[in-house]
């Protein structure tokens, strides 16, 4: 309790007036006549007792009287849990992000929002929801102590990255349903990465107030990582100098200049081991060379020796896959072989996967089985034999992958095999309107991929293209268009397969593609997604889906998936493991699938790697996003403590009470003084 | 009529004459109910004829009906001698009412409408000898009782001046009153009686041997017989000026019972003395007291 207005206490001076009327001024009373006091008799003694005991009831009213004007004037408060303390959604996050592992912060973080929960009055709602590679909502808004507390506690730390932009996001479609104010506290070690680039991503709605609570309190600690590891998915030759080797980088966030030891271990036996000087705050290149591994799939990893202070990120997980190399089937028309030079050439060049090319003409493609191959490659070649098409309509229905490439043949016929529509007007640009540019690219798409396109398009602004057929892309992705908005590359699912259809040539007579440098990268690409080698080894990031079927297969028609975790459980029911469409990695480890069209995989999942960098975010950043007037974790608190109890003025029963006792106070007055004129 | 008689409706009545009037007027049209009473000539009963009556008192009526011979005997008339001694000390001046309020008037005030009423009965109505003694310590104002014309006048001049001061002493006026006193009447004494009830009666004993009725008036106050206190209050004496100071408590219960131990000594002493006794309260109608005399009178015949 306290006064908003403490200064007008000085009104209790006025006390003194009642006082002196009442008890420092000499009482005097009006003598009243009678005919004869024959019959009275004194009763002084009594008398004053009686007089003392009134006066003193009406002391008390005048005394109170001027007290509570001067406590109304002082405008007295209480702090407590209001009302509207009730009315207000406490939104506690729990971050447990892969970085949480680092030390105690997981456990610290908890135990602050346990100390939260255990602290807000039991009639108001709480909502748990935890922070990691997704926005887990772990409980609906309720009251019950019991329910939350154990919502809290199932909290476990994982693998995944956490972002505050998507935790805005959720809190923001959140807010819009909820519609009462929400004090959202964080419990989170604040990560810098976490942040997203555009801070207008994690500004919070009027509704919501954010308490951070750091459990970071020091400087940040230094910490070593695998950053990222280069290896073959597939290898074909362990002695292929090109192409059995392992690049890592260690990345060193907060460091000093030192020697680290880095380990190659496949299969779990530590087979060579690499001493490099990580400069500070650095990072340096350790390679493994050759990589001598077994047939089939081989887990591997590169582990830093001798640990820091947060061990889980140390090791970067891969999976090689040894094989022989692969065949692709390359047909192409009977006049034209230059498509296959250059597609021949640029997959030699490529160092993830290991193919070999057999190029035939289409006339001579009748008794081959598509089936054999890693994928078929149609360069040009709108007609098929009726055999070979129906076979490679038979390929890709259990999930084989063409490549159809549109040269200057295809605006002569009907139709194009597999793809099933007619081609339309085919464009000359050379003709019309000089070479055309490449527009839009979905650098998402597998087979054109880039993490951090440049300036120039991800090296696609360069290609001109002089001659395109134009194709109906009902029913399929378009991952590349010319500036005009024409398709240049689709992509349709047909049954489990999948048919990549590049509406101009692969040689340098429709396009000058082949003369680029990002011609290679594409086949290269290409050829991964489309024979499936990128899915079936290597190394994802946890919280990345992987598709394990067909969306376009009616659910029943083929076989079950088969998903086995990190840990060797199956997660997935045998319900999900028919129907289910995608997974999504969420612990880091390798997993093996076994995909619905029967091929197997294995799996290598890495924490995201900004997870590593433990720096936490500045103190401005943090003040700035939670809107705290000043800095300290004291002063956030003090804020929460703020926005859980309010000040609630009593001026006003103060008042109530004041008017009472004037009112009790008059009509005593009024009383005794009409007392003593009626008296005899 | 009786509203005539409340001494909260007199007391807006300024001139004693007035007031006489009113009072006497409304008592008597309240007693002449029936034609056949009557002051003058008063029928008392019947009596069987004995040789040697008087035949004029022979009632021939009841004798034509009834063939038997009846004499009718009535009451005659005489005048009497009022004599009333009005207290007009300072204790007569008290009243507990508020003079803005419709409230019973001072005793005193009560006294001179008693008075006035009836010297008026007496001298306008009974043809009585009627005469005023004021007293308080010492006889203030003498008026011999006549029924000479202006007797009345005079007595109510009396009265008017009869303005409460000094104390009560009973002895010296009714000393006074005897000196006077040539032949028997009634003396009415209107009084607090603010005294020992034996003081009281061993001084207007004397006055009842000499053949005089005499009747006490003893006017209180309401607020004299039950007083209500609601605070401790200091009391001044209005004869002597002595204060005290007085709980509530003993007003409800020790001076209840002294005033009431006072009121019955005072009217068995009276009654022993043969001298008649009545209590008037100022918020009482004024018929009780022209009752009392109407009736002495008649006893007096």
């Amino acid at each position: 309790m306290g006064f908003l207005a403490p200064w007008f206490l000085a009104g209790l001076a006025a006390l003194a007036v009642p006082v002196f009327v009442h008890l420092l001024r000499r009482h005097t009373a009006t003598p009243q006549p009678v005919g004869s006091l024959m019959f009275f008799e004194p009763g002084t003694q009594s008398s004053r007792r009686h007089r003392r005991l009134k006066y003193l009831l009406l002391f008390a009213l005048r005394a109170a009287l001027v007290l509570l004007a001067v406590l109304a004037f002082a405008n007295p408060f209480i702090r407590r849990a209001t009302a509207d303390a009730n009315s207000r959604l406490l939104l506690v996050v729990l971050d447990n992000s892969f970085s949480m592992r680092a030390g105690m912060r997981f456990a610290d973080a908890k135990q602050q929002a346990l100390a939260t929960l255990a602290a807000k009055p039991h009639t108001q709602r709480a909502q748990i929801i935890s922070l990691g590679g997704q926005v887990e909502i772990r409980t609906q808004p309720i009251s019950d102590d019991t329910l939350l507390r154990a919502a809290l506690q199932s909290i476990q730390p994982g693998d995944g990255h956490a972002s505050f932009g998507e935790l805005v996001h959720a809190v923001r479609a959140l807010a819009e349903n909820v519609r009462a104010p929400i004090d959202l506290h964080l419990f989170s070690d604040m990560q810098r990465t976490a942040m997203p680039a555009n801070f207008a991503d994690v500004v919070l709605p009027g509704n919501v107030t954010l308490i951070l609570h750091s459990v970071v309190k020091a400087a940040p600690v230094p910490n070593w990582t695998i950053e990222s590891v280069q290896a073959p998915a597939v290898l074909a030759d362990p002695k292929d100098p090109k192409r059995s080797r392992v690049q890592a980088v260690v990345s060193g966030f907060a460091t000093l200049e030192t020697k680290k030891t880095v380990a190659l271990v496949v299969n779990d036996k530590v087979i060579a081991t690499r001493s490099v000087d990580v400069p500070a705050n650095g990072r340096a290149t350790v390679e493994f060379a050759p990589l001598d591994i077994s047939y089939g799939f081989n887990r591997c990893a590169v582990r830093i020796e001798g640990g820091d202070a947060f061990p889980a990120d140390d090791a970067a997980l891969f999976t090689v896959h040894r094989s022989d190399p692969e065949r692709v089937l390359f047909v192409h028309a009977a006049d034209e072989t230059r498509s296959s030079l250059y597609f021949t050439s640029a997959l030699d060049a490529a160092a993830q996967a290991a193919f070999t090319v057999q190029s035939v003409a289409a006339e001579q493609a009748t008794d081959l089985d598509p089936a054999k191959y890693a994928f078929v490659v149609l360069s040009d070649t709108v007609v098929l034999p009726s055999i070979f098409e129906h076979a490679l309509e038979q390929y890709v229905s259990k999930g084989g992958n063409v490549l159809i490439a549109l040269g200057t043949s295809a605006g002569h016929h009907a139709r194009i095999p597999l793809w099933g529509g007619n081609p339309g007007e085919a464009h000359d640009y050379s003709r019309e309107t000089g070479p055309a540019a490449v527009g839009q690219v979905d650098f998402t798409f597998p087979a054109l991929e880039q993490s951090q396109p440049g300036r120039d398009n991800g090296g696609w602004a360069d290609v001109k293209v002089y001659y395109v057929s134009t194709v109906d892309p009902a029913q399929s992705r378009v991952a590349m268009r010319l500036v005009d908005g024409t398709p240049l590359l689709l992509d349709k699912p047909i049954g489990e397969g999948h048919v990549l259809l590049l509406a101009s040539g692969l040689e340098n007579l429709t396009n000058d593609l082949p003369l680029h440098p990002v011609f290679v990268a594409f086949v290269d690409r290409a050829a991964r997604y489309l024979s499936g080698s990128g899915l079936l080894s290597g190394s994802s990031v946890v919280d990345s889906f992987l598709q394990l079927r067909s969306t376009t297969e009616p659910v029943g028609t083929v076989a079950n998936v088969q998903v086995i975790d990190p840990d060797g459980r199956r997660p997935l029911s045998l319900n999900e493991a028919r129907t289910i469409q995608s997974f999504r990695l969420e612990r880091a480890g390798f997993y093996q699938i076994r995909f619905a069209n029967g091929r197997d995989a294995v799996i290598a999942v890495n924490p995201d790697r900004r997870e590593s960098d433990l720096t936490p975010m500045d103190q401005d950043v943090q003040q700035l996003w939670s809107g705290a007037p000043a800095a300290g974790a004291a002063q956030q608190s003090a804020a929460a403590a703020q926005l859980q109890y309010r000040n609630h003025s009593l001026w006003w029963y103060v008042m109530l009470v004041a008017l009472v006792a004037a009112l009790a106070q008059a009509a005593f007055s009024s009383r005794y003084l009409s007392t003593s004129r009626e008296e005899l | 009529m009786q509203r005539f008689l409340d001494p909260d409706v007199l007391a807006g009545i300024s001139s004693l004459d007035l007031l006489a009037k009113t009072v006497v007027d409304g008592f008597v049209a309240g007693l002449h109910r029936s034609p056949q009473s009557g002051f003058s000539q008063e029928f008392t009963e019947y009596r069987a004829y004995t040789p040697g009556d008087d035949l004029r008192h022979v009632d021939w009526n009841l004798y034509a009906r009834t063939e038997r011979c009846y004499l009718k005997r009535y009451r005659g008339e005489t005048n009497s001698q009022l004599t009333i001694l009005l207290d007009a000390s300072n204790s007569m001046q008290y009243t507990s009412g508020q003079p803005a309020k419709q409230s019973p008037p001072s005793k005193i005030d009560y006294a001179r409408y008693i008075a006035a009423s009836l010297c008026y009965l007496a001298i306008r109505n009974q043809r009585d000898a009627a005469g005023l003694i004021v007293f308080d310590d010492d006889v203030r104002e003498y008026i011999r009782p006549s029924t000479r014309p202006g007797q009345l006048a005079r007595l109510f001049a009396g009265l008017e001046r009869a303005e409460p001061r000094a104390r009560t002493d009973f002895a010296k006026p009714l000393q006074h009153f005897q000196n006077f006193l040539h032949r028997r009447g009634i003396a009415i004494i209107i009084s607090d009686f603010y005294d020992a009830p034996d003081n009281i009666i061993r001084t207007i004993a004397p006055l009842r041997f000499h053949g005089n009725e005499v009747v006490l008036f003893h006017i209180l106050d309401p607020q004299e017989l039950r007083p209500v206190l609601h605070r401790s209050a200091i009391l001044v004496d209005l004869e002597t000026d002595r204060r005290i100071e007085v709980v509530p408590e003993y007003t409800r219960t020790s001076y209840r019972a002294k005033i009431d131990s006072h009121i019955e000594a005072l009217r068995s002493g009276a009654h022993g003395a043969g001298i008649d006794y009545q209590l008037l309260l100022t918020n009482q109608p004024l018929d009780a007291a022209l009752r009392e005399y109407l009736f002495l009178r008649q006893a007096d015949k």
